[in-house]
């Protein structure tokens, strides 16, 4: 029966983001946590395959130490236990360091037959941890999945790429990254709810991981966040129907754009 | 406690259900708070003004915890007519002496603090969830249905909001009828907070509540404004069958209030960050249901239609604090769930909440007089110009020009039967 390991990104609810108009920045402050969205497909598609077949599914998450207030919405998503690494180097980490720590907490409470994670983040959609963390594991790594099927060890996967269908097989383990499109989401119901705050859920400490400094110092820095904003022309014709859009065609076609 | 089994059920974070989790779970009762939004007060818009006394009956101190905007130093009243305003305005920066009176609230932030306070205090908190139907078995509610999932307890508190499905369900009363209740429409306008000080007249932490009539084009309601921290709550709350005879879309009455010489000059510059509507109980002591508990099963806060409006104060928020606390108490005090009822009647009689209902049990009678929502205001602002008027020209006599301003706006048949009418319902 295999057994399934989801990692997700503890990230900020994009809607509650605020960009500020005088110089673009953002304004996070109004922002809840949230399960980054394809992620909580790839909880979705593991915690519905062991419901079908049995097997088990944990999830892992690096994070800040807000991570913790992850754990309730895990838990009550299908997943049996959760083990979160809450450290603030979470904060500057990039997509290298990541999957560094990731794959050490791994090779710590592992084995796993399946890694499933969502293609990429809500915020920072990088679309490498997948793949790195593969690399560092020296396991098959399957992207872009959007149908998964699973037959004890050996998966059975559709990749969705720009103009055709891949369909591809592999024996566990291996880590395998989903797009939204495989399947919708839970909304955990009061039973599944309460049952989280029953589930077991383990604190790594990264300390423990025996990562080398180095290990965590990211090579990519971000040195700014800004809002993007589309500038609008905002003009509006008022004459008659037939004029308005005839001069709303003409100034289409001067700007190129038809 | 069985897996399946709480001593309370409580459905609605507002702060009706939040103060009666609270109390129950720090008396050691195993209580489910449950709530729709996404997390507790993600939906509530209310405007706001909190009277603090409601959360020290709670419990003493508790409101210095709280997510408080700014203390309330300044009451005002304003009459506008299309012109200008006349605004009478009770600056009192000791109001309320040790503890202060009031405080402008944000919802969201409130709820979901005092929700966290519960859930620190051992009860379940369960946010996300829509409670659908009631269980009931030998003419006992004895448990809440959502989705497949049912959940039992002795007690089901119902603190689910004006429109209470559950009190409906439990055929307590039926669905709502459009003359006991308010509409209200809210808007949350940033700025800077030094800014709001300045404008307001108030120092940090500080602040002001406004009730403005004459702002809703003679449609009985009126428009109301409070100083947070960093924003302003904006809003007008209107009888609905009466907005429903008129022509104007309230959208539009509210832009007009908004736009107001006397209203933007506090709010240009300002930006929109949040827009709501929501019900509010209008009739006072007499739109409480006659029946507000079965066996097992009890309505608080705004599903009893607790709700006070004097046309100078609107009080929902503290009424609904005292009566999820009367409600813990009586499961507490009860010995079987069947005495909950009667529990529930005496401490809403010992909490005063009942004393505060009847006080004002005839006010709504008084907003039956259209004349208070345009010519009043009107006839003020008149009267004001009038004193003020200074052009060279010759002045009318002081009472002859007076009685003309009345006799403009009303007559004095009018005047006369309105001033019996309210000294009456008062
Ligand atoms: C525009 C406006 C301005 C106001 N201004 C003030 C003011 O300044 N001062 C004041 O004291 N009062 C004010 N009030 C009144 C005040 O908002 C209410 O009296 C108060 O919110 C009542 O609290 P409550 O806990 O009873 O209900 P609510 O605050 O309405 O909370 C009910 C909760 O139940 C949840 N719920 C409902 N149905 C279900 C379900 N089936 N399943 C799960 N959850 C459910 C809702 O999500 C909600 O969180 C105002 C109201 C309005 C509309």
């Amino acid at each position: 029966m295999p057994k399934f390991l989801v990692l997700y990104k503890w990230t900020l609810d994009e809607q509650d983001i605020k960009v500020k108009s005088d110089d673009l920045s953002l304004d996070a402050s109004r922002a809840k946590g949230k399960i980054s969205d394809f992620d909580r497909n790839a909880i979705e598609e593991a915690a519905a395959i062991v419901e079908k077949q049995g097997g088990s599914v944990e999830a892992l998450s690096y994070g800040t130490p807000t991570v913790k207030q992850s754990l309730k919405d895990v838990l009550s998503r299908g997943v049996d236990k959760a083990y979160w690494i809450g450290d603030a180097s979470a904060e500057t980490a990039d997509a290298a360091v990541t999957a560094k720590v990731l794959a050490a907490a791994i090779r710590k409470i592992g084995p796993y037959d399946f890694i499933l994670t969502g293609e990429g983040s809500s915020d920072q959609f990088n679309q490498q941890t997948a793949p790195r963390l593969a690399a560092l594991l020296g396991l098959p790594c399957l992207s872009f999945v959007h149908k998964l099927e699973v037959d004890g060890a050996k998966a059975s996967v559709a990749r969705k790429l720009a103009d055709c269908t891949e369909l591809a097989t592999v024996t566990g383990p291996a880590v395998i990254s989903v797009l939204s499109d495989i399947n919708k989401p839970r909304i955990p119901g009061l039973k599944q709810v309460l049952g989280a705050a029953k589930k077991p859920s383990e604190e790594i400490a990264l300390g423990s991981l025996g990562l080398a400094a180095e290990d965590l110092q990211p090579k990519a820095s971000r040195r700014s966040v800004k809002g993007f904003v589309m500038t609008r022309k905002n003009v509006i014709y008022k004459d008659a129907p037939a004029d308005a859009v005839a001069k709303l065609v003409s100034s289409l076609a001067g700007e190129g754009l038809i | 406690m069985s897996d399946d089994t709480f001593d309370a059920i409580v459905v609605g974070a507002g702060p009706a259900g939040s103060a009666c989790a609270y109390t129950l779970a720090k008396e050691g009762r195993s209580v489910l708070l449950l709530d729709r939004g996404n997390s507790a007060g993600a939906k509530n818009v209310s405007g706001g003004r909190l009277y603090t006394y409601a959360l020290e009956l709670v419990e003493p101190g508790l409101y210095e915890r709280a997510p408080l905007q700014r203390k309330i130093v300044r009451e005002q009243i304003m009459l506008m007519n299309d012109r200008g305003a006349t605004t009478v305005d009770y600056f009192d920066p000791g109001f309320g002496e040790a503890v202060p009176q009031s405080y402008s609230v944000i919802r969201a932030a409130l709820d979901e603090w005092f929700a966290g306070e519960a859930e620190a205090q051992g009860a379940m908190v369960a946010p996300g969830v829509v409670v659908d139907g009631l269980i009931e078995e030998n003419g006992r509610i004895v448990g809440i249905r959502t989705g497949e999932d049912e959940m039992r307890a002795d007690v089901v508190v119902a603190a689910d909001g004006v429109n209470s499905l559950l009190g409906q369900k439990a055929g307590l009363f039926p669905d709502v009828k459009a003359s006991a209740v308010g509409v209200g429409v809210k808007e949350t306008i940033e700025l800077p907070d030094e800014l709001i000080s300045a404008r307001f007249g108030v120092k940090e932490g500080e602040g002001a509540a406004r009730v403005a009539i004459g702002c809703t084009e003679g449609i009985s309601g009126g428009g109301f404004l409070y100083t947070n921290k960093g924003s302003i709550s904006l809003g007008i709350v209107f009888n609905p069958e009466q907005a429903g005879r008129q022509t104007r879309h309230i959208q539009d009455i509210f832009q007009d209030y908004k736009m107001h010489p006397a209203i933007h000059a506090l709010i240009e510059g300002g930006t929109s960050v949040e827009y709501g509507a929501h019900l509010v109980p209008e009739k006072g002591y007499h739109g409480i249901p006659k029946q507000l508990s079965r066996d097992g099963f009890v309505v608080v806060g705004d599903a009893a239609q607790f709700g006070i409006n004097t046309g100078l104060i609107i009080r929902g928020m503290d009424l609904a604090i005292v009566s999820g606390l009367a409600a813990a108490k009586a499961i507490i005090a009860a010995k079987q769930p069947a005495d909950v009822g009667t529990l529930y009647r005496q401490q809403l009689e010992e909490l005063l909440l009942i004393a505060n209902q009847q006080a004002y049990q005839n006010f709504h009678g008084i907003f039956e007089i259209s004349r208070i929502f345009r010519e009043y205001p009107a006839l003020a602002n008149d009267a004001m110009q009038f004193l003020f008027r200074v052009d060279g020209k010759k002045p009318k006599p002081m009472l002859k020009g007076l009685l003309d301003i009345v006799k403009r706006n009303v007559s004095f048949g009018k005047l006369l039967g309105d001033g019996w009418k309210i000294y009456r319902h008062i």
